[in-house]
């Protein structure tokens, strides 16, 4: 619950044949993460599979583009679980590539469709531009004796490049018309050995031509009629081939949803990867396996595979540890806490697992700062309603309400009306110098817990030297409570005390003594790191310490806000304004201060509290698994 | 970060990372080390300790360069925001550019994924296209679709029609060429006043070397006509405008072309006579001009931008030393690749810039 669960480092050791039977039973088992490090290269120096991982990846990505045009369920029901072998898989892959030759040729002619539609679209405008203009147009028509003439569409940009580079070969530009990027223009030059040169320019500018319907200019409606049945023929076109697209969908849904669990049974021996070594007949698979399933695996691989198999498994050393995967089985309480964790990072393998900690003091934490029975009755009835969107966090948000609602029975508070019943605690604003002295024992018990599982950390993992005397070591938290303590004499008898001065001055002279050795670097800038870093600790203790502060500032400024809600009720004088009043003044105590306090509560354990002890930064359990989308 | 702190701190890292670039004495100096002490020099060790294939090495040596400038890159974008992040950002492009024309190539004649992959750079997230979509499409139609939906949608618009009347890539390249410049100045007029002015000087000396470059190839190699060259030309250079270049693509040879640009372009350019003498002169001639601005520039912005293009140019004489030495090829053929003759005509060092 508060760590990780031991692992074991296992080697297989199978035959090569049954390689893919031993991925896919790790799959199916979902408890085995590979270990993609060279073990072994030199005895096994193949990595079996290769040509099996290309054929995959192609598939793969056939099947994703063609699934942006062919549905697909989100539920992948395999029927018979089997050994995908490479021969299968090829001949998937081959039909997956026919697949995505058909649905790619009515890619092509939707995109040549949208073309021709932007064309004539392009060739009406430029038409009706034509008939505006007091130009003979059988002069643009047709092939000239003496000059060369082009009308066309190019880009916007490329117009005065061209007009220049065209210039070069004695022709002329003619921009007539602008429409969004392109610009409609007339080439207009003498006919030559020099057309050929054109065309060149042309082309690489991006020129498009427009055919000038030669009866524009006697009968511009037979024209416009023309266009309008080559837009209809068009947009008959579209809808045959969407309905093509659409058969084509229906008539392959099923094989291809075959292929899909294809691929799925495929990927466990993709995915081992590396992890996997062979020579010639021999090979070893090594990863990682829950210590707790280790049996459960021997039993399913003896049953599966026909050849003879050897598993060595061995606890990890103390140089793996960063490498070793941290598995922390679900909990659907903690689920929602435990993302929030995971925003932090993932807990090295034998570090605390945070999750249950940062649950029970967020949750207290934001009770204390938003303690009402209304508001946290309302959130946690809100969470639940939305449950279905929510998923996993509506338990959050009844765990959040039902800790406001503790808090307000203890504040007296319910919709900020705070004389309805009688506190069993105290109204926060009857005395806030007593709540600010709460947060702060409540804050340093925080550091104090903290600063206990950073010292548990590292002596976990073997740094005794850093669970001394680190920052937040054990020298620290001397330093730390004899300042408190030696504080506490100075408030209450006016002398901060000679046991707490002792420890305090030899604990702060030890920290800075160790800086001194850690730090490697010339005397006079290692004189001056370990002294900005001696003072760092300090003044980070003391920062900390006053951060919870706002856990009381927080419940405050709740009460205050409600005072504000009910002076405002009191200026109006019409009974409905007045309960309307009550109403969205809560609603917005309830959004407003309820997303702060959330944010607030969030800041104080990943600054005040992660950042002393948790590195975030171990690896994710990720275990072969059947990608069937339910995970079943 | 405020203005003026970032300002400085880009400062002070362009200066520092500045001192390592190369004067004439330090090519000179690195064509007389050993392939060993190179690698020891650059933190190539491991690369020159098991040097690939012949076939390969040319490739997997570029790639690690280029790995160095990108991580050089990244961290003078660590100040910077605004339009002269993406000025930096798109000249890195380039880069990008490089892959995509060898996606684009590899597609037109159809060779396997894999093969097209091993040419690509590894470059950061930053100016990455999606290599491994588009790497995935079945022909060149796919490939133009699929870019049509991304940030080159404009040039996949006008690259599907160069495709689709020429069917060769040579067009292909060229437009996205003169692409990428003019996005590169237009990022450049969006940049603050004070930076305005000398990007222009700097990004219009590139263009100018770009250009003459582009000029003589397609009017005397590719032989294409004087007005499709100008076409495929940037006409904002520093020296060479539109009426020079329209007046240049006339020129009937390399003589004639010379004698016609615009003194300064001239007079470093005078005695070269085939296209790799104008080209080697002209990279001197630009590298002089932008290791002045490197040394002299007030705009830290430009100051930057030009250490990058300065090391670029290092990185590129650093990989045909070791690519020599790695080949048992001449000393004398080394140092030539090398440009390491260039020293006569750059006299002027980064390596001990005072400007701070």
């Amino acid at each position: 619950m508060f760590s990780p669960l031991p692992m074991k480092h296992v080697l297989l050791q199978v035959m090569t044949e049954d390689l893919p039977q031993v991925s896919l039973t790790l799959a199916e088992l979902a408890v085995f993460s590979p270990d993609y490090r060279p073990i072994h290269d030199e005895q096994f120096p193949t990595i079996p599979g290769q040509r099996f991982r290309e054929i995959y990846n192609q598939a793969c990505s056939r099947l994703e583009k063609i699934s942006k045009h062919v549905s697909l369920s989100s539920q992948i029901r395999l029927k018979t679980i089997h050994v995908i072998s490479e021969r299968e898989l090829e001949k998937t892959n081959n039909w997956l590539g026919k697949v995505w030759a058909r649905c790619s040729a009515f890619e092509e002619t939707f995109h040549r469709l949208t073309d021709e539609e932007h064309m004539i679209q392009q060739l009406e405008e430029a038409l009706d531009n034509f008939s505006e203009l007091n130009l003979d147009l059988s002069l643009l028509q047709g092939e000239k004796l003496f000059l060369d003439i082009h009308v066309g569409i190019i880009p916007r940009a490329n117009v005065t490049q061209l007009k220049e580079a065209v210039g070069l070969a004695d022709y002329l530009i003619f921009p007539y018309m602008e429409h969004g990027e392109n610009a409609h223009v007339i080439v207009v030059g003498p006919k030559g050995e020099r057309q050929e040169e054109l065309g060149s320019v042309l082309d690489t500018a991006g020129f498009n031509p427009l055919p000038i319907p030669p009866e524009l200019h006697a009968e511009p409606e037979k024209v416009q009629s023309e266009l309008q049945a080559r837009r209809g023929r068009l947009a008959k076109e579209r809808q045959k081939e969407s309905e093509g697209m659409a058969s084509c969908a229906n008539e392959l849904r099923g094989e291809l949803e075959l292929a899909r669990g294809v691929l799925v049974m495929a990927e466990p021996f993709v995915r081992v990867d590396t992890a996997a070594r062979s020579a010639g007949q021999l090979s070893i698979v090594s990863g990682w396996i829950p210590a707790r399933d280790l049996r459960r695996t021997k039993k399913a691989l003896g049953k599966r595979l026909k050849n003879p198999f050897h598993i060595d498994s061995r606890s990890p050393t103390a140089e793996e540890r960063p490498l070793v995967p941290s598995y922390m089985p679900k909990n659907r309480l903690m689920a929602p806490f435990a993302t929030l964790v995971k925003q932090y990072g993932v807990p090295r393998y034998g570090e605390v697992d945070p999750t249950l900690i940062f649950a029970l003091s967020f949750i207290a934490m934001f009770g204390m700062m938003f303690g009402d029975v209304g508001h946290g009755l309302t959130i946690m009835a809100v969470g639940w309603l939305a449950r279905r969107r929510l998923k996993s966090f509506t338990c959050f948000a009844v765990c959040i309400g039902i800790s406001a609602t503790v808090f307000g029975v203890l504040y007296g508070s319910i919709f900020g009306y705070e004389e309805l019943f009688h506190a069993v605690w105290i109204p926060p604003l009857s005395n806030p110098l007593y709540m600010l002295s709460v947060a702060l024992m409540w804050g340093i018990g925080f550091l104090l817990l903290i600063t206990l599982i950073s010292i548990y950390n590292r002596m976990v993992l073997s740094e005794f030297h850093q669970a001394i005397f680190d920052s937040n070591g054990m020298v620290s938290i001397a330093l730390y409570l004899s300042a408190l303590g030696g504080l506490y004499n100075l408030y209450h008898n006016g002398e901060f005390g000679l046991p707490a001065a002792t420890v305090s001055i030899g604990a702060l002279l030890t920290l800075f003594g160790y800086k001194l050795v850690e730090i490697k670097a010339p005397p006079g800038e290692r004189l001056l790191v370990a002294l900005i870093e001696t003072f760092e600790t300090i003044t980070g203790y003391v920062s900390n310490t006053l951060s919870f502060l706002r856990v009381a500032a927080f419940s405050l400024n709740h009460v205050a806000l409600a005072i504000a809600v009910f002076t405002l009720v009191e200026m109006i004088t019409s009974a409905h304004g007045r309960v309307l009043m009550v109403v969205f003044g809560n609603i917005f105590i309830l959004i407003l201060e309820g997303a702060i306090v959330t944010i607030q509560a969030l800041r104080l354990e990943y600054y005040e509290g992660f950042s002393r002890f948790y590195s975030g930064d171990g690896q994710e359990f990720k275990p072969l698994k059947l990608e069937t989308g339910d995970n079943a | 970060m405020p203005a003026s702190a970032s300002d400085s701190y880009l400062n002070t890292r362009t200066t520092l990372m500045s001192s390592q670039l190369l004067d004439s004495a330090g090519v000179e100096a690195l064509v007389d080390r050993t392939l060993d002490q190179l690698g020891r020099d650059f933190q190539l060790d491991q690369l020159v300790a098991g040097l690939p294939p012949e076939a390969d090495l040319g490739r997997v040596l570029e790639r690690t360069l280029i790995q160095v400038l990108m991580q050089e890159l990244s961290v003078l974008l660590r100040p910077l925001d605004g339009p002269a992040r993406n000025i930096l950002i798109h000249w890195a492009r380039k880069y990008e550019l490089f892959n995509l024309k060898a996606i684009i190539r590899g597609k037109l004649q159809g060779l396997h994924f894999d093969l097209i992959k091993e040419n690509l750079h590894d470059l950061p997230p930053l100016i990455t296209l999606p290599h491994e979509q588009l790497l995935r499409t079945e022909n060149i139609q796919e490939l133009l679709r699929q870019l049509e939906t991304g940030p080159y949608s404009d040039i996949a618009r006008q690259a599907r029609q160069v495709y689709e009347e020429r069917n060769e890539p040579f067009s292909l390249d060229a437009t996205l060429d003169q692409r990428y410049y003019m996005s590169l100045l237009r990022r450049v007029r969006r940049a603050q006043p004070t930076d305005r002015v000398s990007l222009h000087r700097l990004i219009g000396e590139l263009i100018d070397q770009q250009n003459l470059n582009w000029l003589i190839r397609y009017r005397f190699n590719y032989e294409l006509s004087a007005s499709e060259t100008y076409y495929l030309l940037i006409p904002f250079g520093l020296h060479l405008h539109r009426d020079q270049l329209l007046k240049l693509v006339n020129m009937d040879n390399i003589q004639q072309l010379i004698e016609s640009l615009p003194t300064k372009l001239a007079t470093a350019l005078e005695g070269s006579v085939s296209p790799m003498e104008v080209e080697q002169a002209l990279q001197t001639e630009t590298t002089k001009q932008i290791r002045r601005c490197l040394q002299y520039e007030k705009s830290v912005v430009s100051r930057t931008f030009a250490y990058l293009v300065l090391r670029e140019i290092d990185l590129k004489k650093l990989f045909a030393i070791i690519q020599g030495k790695a080949l048992n090829l001449d000393q004398a053929l080394i140092r030539t690749a090398a440009g390491a003759k260039e020293s006569d005509l750059a006299p002027e060092t980064t390596g001990n810039s005072d400007h701070v």
